[in-house]
């Protein structure tokens, strides 16, 4: 618990979480754009039209958004521009290839198991804390060759890093920035005795791997460290949230995948265009320019709603439905153009493995009776507890 | 005859191709995609489709008739 109240339900936030293809419908209806409701007063982008030439014009609409929290790590390569941008994807995106990552697989499905065996013969859990928050986290750990025994600790700093407690912007600042900097220690230790003594993890590798004799700095290696932390965490607990949710509350989804696990990845890949739980990227516009025929000036800060594109029948006919298990269509859960994802197929062989252990165990299961289910109502929508039941046979 | 062709500079690695159609594209180290078969015959034709389709980037192509 974060100690904070939740959002008002009649809030624009709130509708946008737990209703978004309605709120987006919506506003769709008015224009491409919406300079109303945007979070922090962002422009809404709408539209693929819209949406596709901004990700893709990264002169005109850079991702070196100003705003960053005080006591935040500069994110790289994620608010990073090319050509810049470019070289650090060049050292990233064989770590996070898919023929990479499916190495981590039988990882991926112990974990998960161990965590289900923690609460399974209660029959209930709060899948949010006991399950979508640690897991993400113990493969983190994982990947980092931390000891999985640091969990709890580690749990409690990325908390402090992503939602800091405190009276006033101040003291969440403060915290924030202590957290920061014992997470950079931590892997500044870990880079060390990496340097000294390689290990088969993915630390080593990233402090190794050369491209035509160019490899990453200590300082570029930490940002980056920082940058999964705070972008490949609560992204994956976020979805499965959202994912996990629409399957409870919609029965013959349910059933079609306990029946068949094997489903999972199609099942994966259809609610993440169907829930796209991260709902939208910023970009600044560089100079004055237009975004669905309305003017706006330099410096203007869009938020390109992928939420929106991904269920616009304007994008393709039909995406105002699901069809759970086609799992081929064309959607931007994980952004497009150059920023596309960098962790996305780690966070793929993630939502799978869970979905499909998940169902292989408890088939059956529902929200807890007479709980009540809260929205975050923000741009990373979610459900900070969310109580499951089953019968345990 | 149909060619099937990947525009190298739209691809930024989202992998579907190479998964929803695995026999007519391969990933490389960055995860990008391959084309493996080149010339398509009717009998692939609807997979190549469906990887055309799912493209984010719209960056497998489909060309000739």
């Amino acid at each position: 618990m974060d100690g904070q109240a939740g959002p008002d339900p009649q809030s624009i936030e709130y509708r946008r979480c737990a209703e978004p293809r309605e709120y987006f419908a919506r506003l769709r209806a008015l224009g491409p754009v919406d300079t109303a409701e945007g979070f922090e007063g962002r422009v809404q982008v709408l539209t693929l039209a819209e949406g596709d030439r901004m990700l893709h014009d990264y002169e005109l609409f850079s991702s070196e958004v100003a705003g960053a929290q005080p006591g935040r790590p500069r994110m790289i390569p994620l608010q990073v521009d090319p050509p810049e941008h470019s070289r650090y994807r060049r050292l990233l995106d064989p770590v996070f290839a898919p023929r990479s990552v499916a190495l981590l697989e039988p990882d991926v499905t112990s974990l998960t198991n161990d965590l289900i065996d923690r609460f399974y013969v209660k029959g209930e859990c709060d899948f949010s804390e006991e399950l979508s928050v640690p897991l993400p986290s113990a493969i983190f750990l994982r990947l980092f060759g931390l000891p999985i025994d640091g969990l709890d600790d580690f749990l409690a700093l990325k908390n402090n890093i992503m939602r800091a407690p405190g009276q006033n912007e101040q003291e969440r600042a403060a915290v924030r920035g202590r957290a920061a900097r014992q997470v950079r220690d931590l892997f500044s230790t870990v880079i060390d005795e990496r340097s000294r003594q390689p290990q088969d993890d993915l630390i080593t590798r990233l402090i190794n791997f050369e491209v035509d004799g160019d490899k990453l700095t200590k300082e570029e290696a930490l940002d980056i460290c920082a940058l999964l932390l705070l972008a490949g965490l609560d992204t994956v607990s976020i979805s499965l949230q959202c994912m996990l949710y629409h399957l409870a509350t919609h029965p013959a989804d349910r059933q079609t995948l306990a029946r068949d696990p094997a489903l999972a990845p199609k099942v994966v890949e259809e609610l993440l265009r169907w829930e796209t739980p991260v709902q939208g990227v910023t970009r600044v516009s560089t100079r004055e320019t237009e975004v669905g025929g309305c003017p706006f000036p330099a410096g203007t800060q869009f938020q390109v709603l992928l939420a929106s594109i991904n269920t616009d029948p304007g994008t393709v006919p039909g995406y105002d439905g699901l069809a759970l298990t086609r799992g081929d269509k064309r959607h931007f859960a994980f952004g497009g153009g150059v920023h596309r994802c960098l962790g996305s197929h780690l966070a793929r062989l993630e939502l799978r493995t869970v979905l499909r252990e998940w169902h292989r165990r408890i088939p059956e299961y529902a929200v807890k009776p007479g709980a009540e289910i809260s929205w975050n109502g923000a741009m990373l929508r979610g459900i900070d507890h969310l109580p499951l039941v089953w019968e345990v046979r | 005859m149909t060619r099937l062709r990947i525009d190298a500079n739209r691809c930024v690695g989202h992998g579907r191709c190479y998964e929803l159609a695995p026999g007519l594209f391969a990933d490389d180290e960055y995860g990008h995609g391959v084309v493996e078969r080149e010339n398509i015959d009717d009998a692939d034709l609807s997979a190549a489709r469906l990887a055309v389709d799912s493209c984010p980037e719209q960056a497998v192509l489909l060309e000739g008739s």
